[in-house]
């Protein structure tokens, strides 16, 4: 679905893309993770034409015209980072004014944008003034205008940011929703664990190159064999903590990471029986076990440990 | 035709915001006042000793003082809604959108000037039952009207091209707005260049450099108010002999066929105009894009 060659994009004597190459599926739902100023929006926004490529090929179902083209603007939907709306437009208007800019007729556009805003939820809005909306609305009745033309690309740039959970969750689901009725869809973000839940394939990116893109089932289960120290596994413990941390620091195989006053946190290179028999031995010495639970596939150090610790 | 989309936004949005009602409603009051001075003037001229006691045929100054007070506003406010509409929607953020929809760069920028023009004939249009005292009982016949109304739109697209450019360039509105009247005194000023530059270099003659005037707005309606109100040219009156100026001037002049070369000039000028903001807002053409300063996210 989208092809892309070689891309780099120098700012002056900077390089905020290096020579990335990607090639995401037809049908996919991809991540595209990497910390602040890893070059995500860039990319994004030369696929969509918007800003010129310093070399560098982008191909997007099959097609190989030239970016910024008709031809090539028709097969994407994009929903930026930032973005505004205008005063004083109605909801339907706002759907109206986008579709006729792809040339449609009222008639497709009244009807294919009652479709959207149900599926994005904002039916009962449309006879507001765009600007009203909340911020998740608006998020969301960006994403419907970006689906309007029926593109065969959905791209959305850090679609969560400045949403409250619950907001989050609706864009998530919307989401899947989408890709499940089979679009491709790209989605960046800068927190991994956000986008793990959802996408079926992920690429992260850091300082303009690409560290590591692939199934997101594979990735997940290097992480799980490989982040140093092992699975992480927190225990809450409201008394013998100091016998408790005494113990884990004779087990073998266990790293005790942190102690804090009710809550010890250790590594652990085992299989699910092992660390069943260690709890099992915690619970059955003299410490008050009141909780446990393993951190899910440790994203976030992954991500920490290939995007050079620096904050992401 | 299909309507250009940006116009129909343009229209909607604006015909709900207090500007357009203000805007109407200023317009109509400064052209009051220009009609009440102006009357009081043809009043008291009737009434003097050279005036010829008849204030019907007075009537017909009506035209030039309230169609120049007319042309004065629009070349002021033609540029600044059409300079802060790129550049308005760049600081909005919605310029990015529209760059990625179907539109073309140079239909964006037709839209915009469109919607600016269509607006500022709302204007006019709202001013000529005062226009049409001048002809009916002024003796002005309606196809001058007509051609007036055609100046106007000369007018108002090319100082509205004017303005696009300038949005296309700047970021910042009100940066526009101010270089669109920067522009405006450069184009000016160079369509005397030629003149200047043959007086100094000691000629006593104009030669062809008055062609340069072809591209002066100012020019353009000087002439076509002198042609319009005494049928003859500006400058082929006792003002210029036949040898002062050059063989294709002054033929223009005789003609009367100035005021036509001249709009044509204008208008080149102004799709030339069109499409260089076109091309400055093409994506594709510059290798800046946006930049950083962006606001940072809460997260
Ligand atoms: N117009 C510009 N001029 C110069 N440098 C720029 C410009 N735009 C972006 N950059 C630089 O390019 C790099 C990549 O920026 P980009 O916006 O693509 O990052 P990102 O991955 O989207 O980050 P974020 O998570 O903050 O959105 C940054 O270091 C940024 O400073
Ligand atoms: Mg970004």
């Amino acid at each position: 679905m989208l092809k892309i060659n070689d891309l780099t994009k120098n700012y002056g004597s900077f390089t905020a893309v290096n020579h990335l190459s990607l090639h995401i599926p037809e049908g996919e739902l991809f991540g595209f993770v990497g910390p602040n100023g890893a070059g995500k929006t860039t990319t994004i926004r030369i696929v969509c034409g918007l800003l010129k490529a310093s070399g560098g090929t982008v191909e997007i179902g099959g097609s190989k015209a030239a970016l910024g083209t008709k031809e090539m603007k028709r097969m994407i939907g994009y929903v930026p980072d930032f973005f505004g709306v205008y005063d004083n437009l109605k909801v339907k208007e706002y759907m109206d004014l986008y579709g006729s800019m792809y040339s449609m007729n009222s008639k497709e556009i009244a009807k294919l944008s009652d479709d959207l805003l149900e599926l994005v939820n904002l039916t009962d809005k449309k006879e507001f003034y765009v600007d009203t909306l909340s911020r998740g609305m608006k998020q969301r009745l960006c994403v419907a205008r970006a689906l309007l033309h029926n593109p065969r690309l959905l791209i959305l740039d850090e679609p969560n940011s400045g949403l409250d959970p619950r907001a989050r969750v609706e864009m998530k689901e919307l989401l899947k929703n989408l890709h499940s009725m089979g679009k491709t869809i790209i989605i960046s973000s800068h927190i991994l664990s956000e986008l793990s839940e959802m996408c079926s394939s992920i690429g992260i990116m850091d300082h303009g190159k690409l560290v590591t893109a692939g199934n997101m089932d594979t990735i997940m289960q290097g992480i799980m064999g490989d982040v140093s120290g092992g699975k992480k596994i927190h225990i809450r413990i409201s008394a013998g903590m100091e016998a408790a941390v005494r113990m884990m620091k004779e087990y073998p195989n266990v790293v005790v990471e942190s102690v804090r006053e009710n809550e010890l946190i250790i590594g652990y290179q085992a299989t699910d029986e092992e660390i069943s028999a260690l709890i099992g031995r915690l619970i059955q010495s003299q410490v008050v076990l009141t909780g446990f639970y393993q951190e899910e596939g440790n994203l976030e150090s992954l991500f920490m440990q290939l995007t050079g610790g620096e904050e992401a | 035709m299909r309507i250009n989309p940006i116009v129909k936004k343009d229209l909607q949005v604006s015909a709900r915001s207090m500007r357009l009602a203000w805007g109407l409603f200023g317009y109509e009051a400064i052209l009051a006042i220009a009609f009440l001075l102006a009357m009081m003037v043809i009043r008291e001229e009737s009434r003097s000793l050279y005036g010829s006691g008849n204030i019907y045929n007075s009537m017909v100054y009506l035209f030039p003082v309230i169609g120049i007070s007319q042309l004065c506003i629009i070349a002021l406010i033609t540029p600044i809604i059409t300079a802060s509409s790129i550049s308005g929607e760049k600081e909005r953020q919605t310029f990015d959108v529209m760059l990625t929809t179907a539109m073309s760069p140079f239909s964006i920028v037709f839209g915009k000037v469109t919607s600016a023009v269509v607006r500022i004939m709302f204007y006019v249009l709202g001013s000529l039952p005062i226009m049409a005292l001048s002809f009916i009982v002024g003796g002005l016949g309606w196809s001058t009207l007509f051609l007036y109304l055609l100046t106007v739109l000369l007018l108002a697209v090319f100082s509205g091209s004017i303005g696009i450019f300038c949005s296309s360039i700047c970021r910042k509105s009100i940066t526009a707005v101010i270089l669109s009247f920067v522009f405006y005194f450069v184009v000016y000023g160079m369509t005397f260049l030629p003149l200047l530059l043959r007086f100094i270099l000691g000629y006593n003659d104009a030669g062809e450099s008055l062609l340069a005037l072809l591209w002066n707005p100012g020019a353009f309606f000087e002439e076509y108010f002198m042609i319009t109100m005494t049928g003859e040219s500006l400058i082929s009156t006792e003002m210029l002999r036949k040898d002062d100026v050059g063989a294709i001037t002054y033929w223009f002049m005789e003609r009367n066929i100035w005021v036509y070369v001249s709009a044509g000039c204008i208008l080149v000028l102004t799709i030339l105009f069109m499409l260089m903001a076109a091309w400055k807002v093409n994506p594709m053409h510059s290798s800046g894009g946006r930049k950083p300063g962006k606001k940072k996210k809460e997260n």
